[in-house]
């Protein structure tokens, strides 16, 4: 016989295998399946978050290379319209946008002003689009027209001619529905259209316009603009600009891409200890071909052959469980950014050829990569000690010191890549990877010492005999154990993560919120700023011992955003501030002096501390300002910055004042009563007391993290399907040993305990290995990840709710994993089991 | 006569600002309505009565009306002989009668449009341009004391006491114009019955119509990179109405020609369906000193001689025999060069021409209503 033409006999007996082990084979495709599945669905969560956010933000671009702006989106129209008749201007559009509420709709709507005869050159298909739906005497003419897309109006459910109530900053108008626009380059759900002129009705604010869009194709047209930009206002390349500007919050991206990366672990894993198992449990079958002259690279192929099959139908079925997963996570992903940021699209799933080839790369390449392993040691061992069990294991135990011990380096190594080595937040990623990795390859060992320790303890022989198989068994249980374990810990790390950054907002807000009433102007949350009145009378009001004010700025710093606040802080509100940097009574008087208090998030971002100066922006040009401390502050991951009142209406001569904050010596419920008649006279003002504004806060907290929640216990889920799975493969492979055990006279119960134990004290070990390292991933995640990310440092609080809500999961899946194989081992004959084989 | 934007119910195309390609494409379209044919909105006043015009005040817009026009046209030359034929038209059209709300500088009723053709003879290239903006937040507009009416870059620019020289500065894609018009000799000429200009049976069917048929002219032409410094005569035709034009007019033939005898003659002959001359067709004919008569439309024998076809088959007549034989006038039409089409958001052949014959000259021939 030619050794070529082995191969077919070779598959043919591999696929008989499979055939008579049907339980085997269908376990280690629901490992795959499970890990493509869950991967897949994470990710195309993911994506579709991003796309909806890109989509909304980008599709407006148009072709618009530059902008020209200011730091508050506030460009004087006379800017644009002395460029528009000057005979060298490039193409450019003006364009007012502003965040919009809906009476009755969650979510903000983005309010976009145009002026159509000066889009052709961007937006092509914009004026077609509208004018098609529009008489142009209507657009231009009607104070109140406005064109949606279709997915924006279906969303709020309104047709042409409909009415819609919408707030700028509070102040209410109502626009009606001129046109609704079909094609898909505006599809956007959070986009109302209209004139520009109206837009600037809507906002209020005749006489600016929010940027000038430009079309600019050589140096010379960049050169013409930038002498005649008035001070205050400046180019920007729109491609670099994107991201950090609109929308989608940092931290909710960082969260999602944090769970799809500890998805892909958790498939990984699913799918390598799946496949390994299948190699492993047929050690016996593959030394008896080496020994019947098969060559060890045939071997090889034919272990590669059948996981590549198994790898291809798991894979397959993984895509498609994955996109039906990743349709229920991008509508709650989609929920999720509608109520925080903007109407997001939960339609925008996109099965696109990056997700496929992840998801094949993931389940062909983990399942080829998972059986290559042992194979290639099933290879190159010789056939008579492959035939043999109790070798394997000897070879699986001499190695453990050597697992344990690179486990332990990597373990260490993750630690150093991630708090020690610079590289933002993706190192902070890859010392978790391999933090991961090391606690996995440690894991075996340490179920090697929980057989030790359980050994030691006074117990029956069911006991011992069940503590000893977890030895005897490790070449198989310590992949499923490790398995289990990264599950168990992904949950953990994610769950103590968010618990302790729960915990720091909640304190940081308990002491900041120490006024006894809030008032602000209806709309506060989107710009509205008080009556002048109230803001000048209200320390004259009663029972009012000491007031705060407060005026909020955005200014561009750096590139990115930021908010300057002007303040009046009265003693009460100092107390609140919690200075990581810089002495309090230092900081305080430099506050007075006209010095700034920069937040957390804006030191570690420009790499401030006390003592070094800032460049602002401000009417007059860039002015720098000493920096007299740097508070703790979880109000923004764009950074804050305070400054006292009057120096900050020296500057911008703008003595609006946005809210205030009120302390009384009656308390909150007492200033309200004696407020009353003053509040009566001013309908519009929002008056809330502290905790009012902390219940709230800490609502938005818990809703940014709920698709976190969600994606935590979809992954456990999988996890414990797919560790289900695997124990319940390795307890139905020793059947056999069990009949065994039958034959010589333990009881059907004796059997099942055995089994139940053997599980269950599987299951805890890994609980119990997930908790540390459930730890450690959590310490990364927010002392090394969060910190470089935003620049919040927080106490790291472990509390200790997740870590035993693991235990008990690790615990449960495993003695569930044991049901059927100990049912099956108890109650069936065990002769025709003793004569297989 | 400038009814162009009329028969037509016209596409104002939102085009790529003064840049358009000579095909605008699929791009955008604005539908402006049947701005004089049709049925104006009836808050727009009507040319009904015989004007009493007022200068300078009659320069400047009439927003009352729907639709306006200051429409200039010249044939220029340098100093070597290289000939330039140029048209500058700015539009004011109204698309609600009224004044809007005043809740933004942005908010208007007006828009204008502009278009802009240099006819480069000497190289037989005409290029052209299209612009629009709104009539507000300084982008566009026309105002009095002094003269200026602007479309972005693009103005038109009185002298402070006379009106005349008017400056003329547009500019397209790679070529510009920079012209000043002097007031010359020539005096006003009060189209139709005193400015009166009917285009229908119906009362209002009309137009108030003046023009100045000889402004000595010479300036700048800018074509790449090459400056061409330039003189000659332009005409200056102003025009405004609301629904002046009958549903049964499609097009017209519109002849602008200044004779070297010192004469100029304008003809118009509007076309129905069939291509028939209807009877409002009309023209003047203006003497050296400057008296002129009217001419009817049995005054004058005309007729296509040679016609040139666009590359997607459209036909226009570019040459004439044009006579009006009780002024002794027997004269050959020719353009200039064959391809001056306007094909923008309204398509249309407007261009420089030459004439021999009975008599020589120069003019302007506008050809619309066969696009269709």
């Amino acid at each position: 016989m030619k050794p070529h033409s082995l191969p077919p006999l070779l598959l043919r007996a591999g696929l008989r295998y499979q055939r008579r082990h049907p339980w085997q084979a269908a376990l280690a495709l629901i490992g795959i399946v499970m890990g493509v599945a869950v991967v897949l669905a994470v990710y195309l969560a993911n994506e579709a978050a991003k796309a909806s956010f890109a989509l909304s933000a980008e599709q407006l671009r148009g072709a618009a290379t530059h902008r020209a702006t200011s730091a508050d989106d506030q460009v004087p129209e006379i800017v644009y319209t002395r460029w528009a008749v000057d005979p060298g201007h490039p193409p450019m559009a003006p364009v007012v946008t502003g965040q919009l509420r809906i009476d009755g709709q969650t979510g903000r709507y983005r309010l976009v002003g145009l002026d159509l005869f000066a889009e052709g050159p961007f937006r092509d298909e914009l004026p077609g689009a509208i004018n098609g739906e529009v008489a142009l005497g209507d657009w231009l003419a009607q104070p109140n027209a406005a064109a949606l897309s279709r997915s924006a109006a279906d969303t709020l459910g309104v047709g042409l001619g409909d009415r819609i109530q919408v707030r700028f900053e509070g102040s209410p108008y109502e626009l009606a529905v001129f046109a609704i626009i079909e094609t898909t380059s505006v599809a956007s759900r959070d986009l109302i259209l209209t004139d520009i002129a109206t837009a600037q009705a809507v906002r209020g604010s005749p006489g600016f316009i929010s940027h000038i869009d430009l079309k600019l194709t050589d140096d010379a047209a960049l050169a013409w603009l930038k002498e005649r930009l008035p001070p205050g206002l400046e180019i920007v390349d729109i491609a670099q600009q994107t991201r950090s500007t609109l929308g989608l919050s940092a931290s909710f991206e960082l969260n999602l891409t944090a769970m799809g990366l500890l998805a892909l672990l958790v498939g990984l894993f699913l799918i390598f200890n799946a496949i390994s198992f299948s190699v492993v449990q047929r050690r016996n079958l593959l030394g008896r071909l080496r020994a019947l002259g098969v060559r060890g690279d045939e071997v090889l192929r034919l272990v590669l052959a059948e996981a590549f099959v198994l790898g291809c139908i798991g894979t397959l079925l993984g895509i498609v469980l994955g996109v039906w997963l990743g349709q229920g996570l991008t509508r709650i992903v989609a929920a999720t950014v509608s109520q925080l940021y903007y109407q997001a699209a939960a339609d925008a799933l996109q099965l696109d050829a990056l997700s496929l080839f992840k998801a094949v790369a993931l389940g062909l390449g983990g399942t080829l990569l998972a059986a290559w392993l042992p194979a290639r040691e099933a290879a190159a061992t010789p056939p008579l000690t492959t035939l043999s069990r109790a070798k394997l294991e000897q070879r699986v135990q001499a190695r453990l010191p050597r697992l344990a011990l690179s486990g332990g380096l990597l373990i260490l190594l993750g630690l150093i890549i991630a708090f020690r080595v610079p590289g933002g937040v993706v190192s902070g990623f890859v010392g978790l990877f391999l933090l991961i990795l090391g606690a996995a390859l440690v894991t075996p060992s340490g179920l090697r010492l929980a057989h030790r320790l359980l050994d030691r303890l006074p117990g029956s022989g069911i006991w011992r005999m069940a503590v000893r198989d977890l030895d005897r068994h490790l070449s198989r249980l310590g992949t499923a154990a490790a398995a289990l374990m990264v599950a168990l810990a992904a949950s953990v790390g994610v769950a103590v993560m968010v618990e302790s950054m729960r915990l720091a907002v909640s304190d940081w807000l308990q002491d900041a919120l120490s006024a006894d009433l809030y008032v602000a102007a209806e709309g506060f949350q989107d710009g509205a700023s008080l009556p002048a009145t109230v803001a000048a009378q209200a320390a004259r009001w009663p029972q009012v011992s000491a007031i705060s004010r407060y005026r909020d700025r955005s200014l561009q710093v750096a590139g990115r955003r930021m908010t300057l606040i002007a303040a009046d802080l009265a003693p009460p509100t100092r107390t609140g501030f919690d200075f990581t940097s810089g002495a309090q009574n230092r900081a305080w008087s430099g506050f007075d002096r006209g010095e700034l208090l920069v937040s957390e998030p804006l030191a570690y971002r420009l790499g401030l501390s006390t003592g070094d100066r800032l460049s602002l922006p401000t009417p007059t040009g860039p002015i720098d300002f000493a920096i007299a401390g740097v508070f703790r502050d979880f109000a923004s991951e764009h950074g804050r910055a305070f400054l006292e009142r009057s120096k900050y209406q020296g500057i911008w001569s703008d003595d609006r004042v946005d809210s205030l904050a009120l302390f009384s010596d009656q308390g909150g419920q007492g200033l309200q009563r004696a407020l009353d008649p003053v509040l009566r006279d001013n309908p519009t003002l929002q008056v809330t007391e502290a905790d009012g504004i902390y219940q709230e806060s800490m609502q938005v907290f818990d809703r940014t993290f709920r698709i976190t929640e969600v994606l935590r216990w979809l992954s456990l889920l999988v996890a414990f399907i797919g560790v289900l799975s695997a124990l319940m493969a390795v307890q139905l492979e020793r059947r056999k040993e069990y009949a065994v055990l039958r034959a010589l006279g333990l009881t059907r119960q004796q059997v099942s305990t055995l089994i139940l134990l053997e599980s269950g004290a599987l299951g805890l070990l890994a609980g119990l290995l997930a908790i540390p390292l459930g730890i450690a991933m959590a310490w990364i995640l927010t002392d090394a990840i969060q910190l470089r990310a935003f620049g919040w440092s927080m106490p790291f609080v472990v509390s200790p709710g997740p870590l035993w809500l693991t235990s008990v999961l690790g615990v449960l899946a495993a003695l569930l994993a044991g049901i059927y194989p100990a049912w099956r081992s108890a109650w069936r004959d065990p002769a025709p089991m003793l004569r297989e084989d | 006569m400038r009814l162009m934007l009329t028969l037509v119910s016209v596409l104002v195309l939102i085009a790529c600002e003064a840049t358009a390609p000579p095909d605008p494409g699929p791009v955008g379209t604005v539908r402006v309505d049947q701005r004089m044919g049709g049925t104006a909105d009836p808050g727009f006043a009507r040319a009904i009565t015989v004007p009493e015009f007022t200068f300078p005040r009659d320069h400047g817009p009439h927003p009352e009306y729907a639709t306006e026009w200051w429409y200039f046209t010249g044939n220029l030359h340098t100093s070597t002989g290289h000939r330039f034929g140029y048209q500058l038209t700015l539009f004011r059209i109204g698309l609600e009668p009224g004044m809007p709300v005043t809740d933004s500088a942005w908010r208007t009723h007006q828009i204008y449009m502009g278009h802009l053709a240099v006819s480069d003879i000497g190289s037989g290239r005409h290029h052209s341009a299209e612009r629009f903006a709104r009539a507000a937040a300084g982008l566009a507009g026309a105002e009095l004391g002094p003269l200026h009416v602007w479309l972005g870059p693009w103005s038109i620019r009185g002298d402070p006491v006379a009106t005349f020289p008017l400056h003329l500065s547009a500019q397209g894609e790679g070529f510009a114009i920079d012209l000043r018009l002097e007031r010359g000799a020539k005096p006003r000429i009060d189209q139709g019955e005193q400015g009166l200009a009917r285009k229908g049976a119906t009362p209002g069917k009309a137009s108030y119509y003046y023009s100045f048929t000889r402004l000595p002219t010479h300036g700048e032409i800018l074509i790449g990179e090459r400056r061409f410094a330039v003189s000659g005569s332009s005409w200056w035709d102003r025009e405004w109405a609301s629904s002046a034009m009958p549903a049964s007019q499609v097009g017209w033939d519109w002849f602008a020609l200044q004779l070297t005898d010192g004469r100029e003659l304008m003809f118009y002959r509007l076309r129905d369906q069939d291509g028939r001359t209807q009877a409002f067709s009309s023209g003047v004919l203006v003497s050296a000193d400057g008296a002129h008569r009217k001419l009817q439309a049995a005054d004058v024998r005309l007729e296509a001689t040679r016609h040139w076809q666009t590359d997607d088959g459209i036909r226009y007549p570019v040459a004439w025999r044009l006579a009006v034989p009780d002024a002794g006038l027997d004269l050959h039409v020719e353009t200039a060069f064959d391809d001056q089409e306007m094909h923008h958001s309204v398509r249309y052949w407007e261009g420089a021409v030459g004439v021999s014959g009975s008599h020589n000259g120069v003019g302007y021939l506008e050809l619309s209503g066969y696009a269709r």
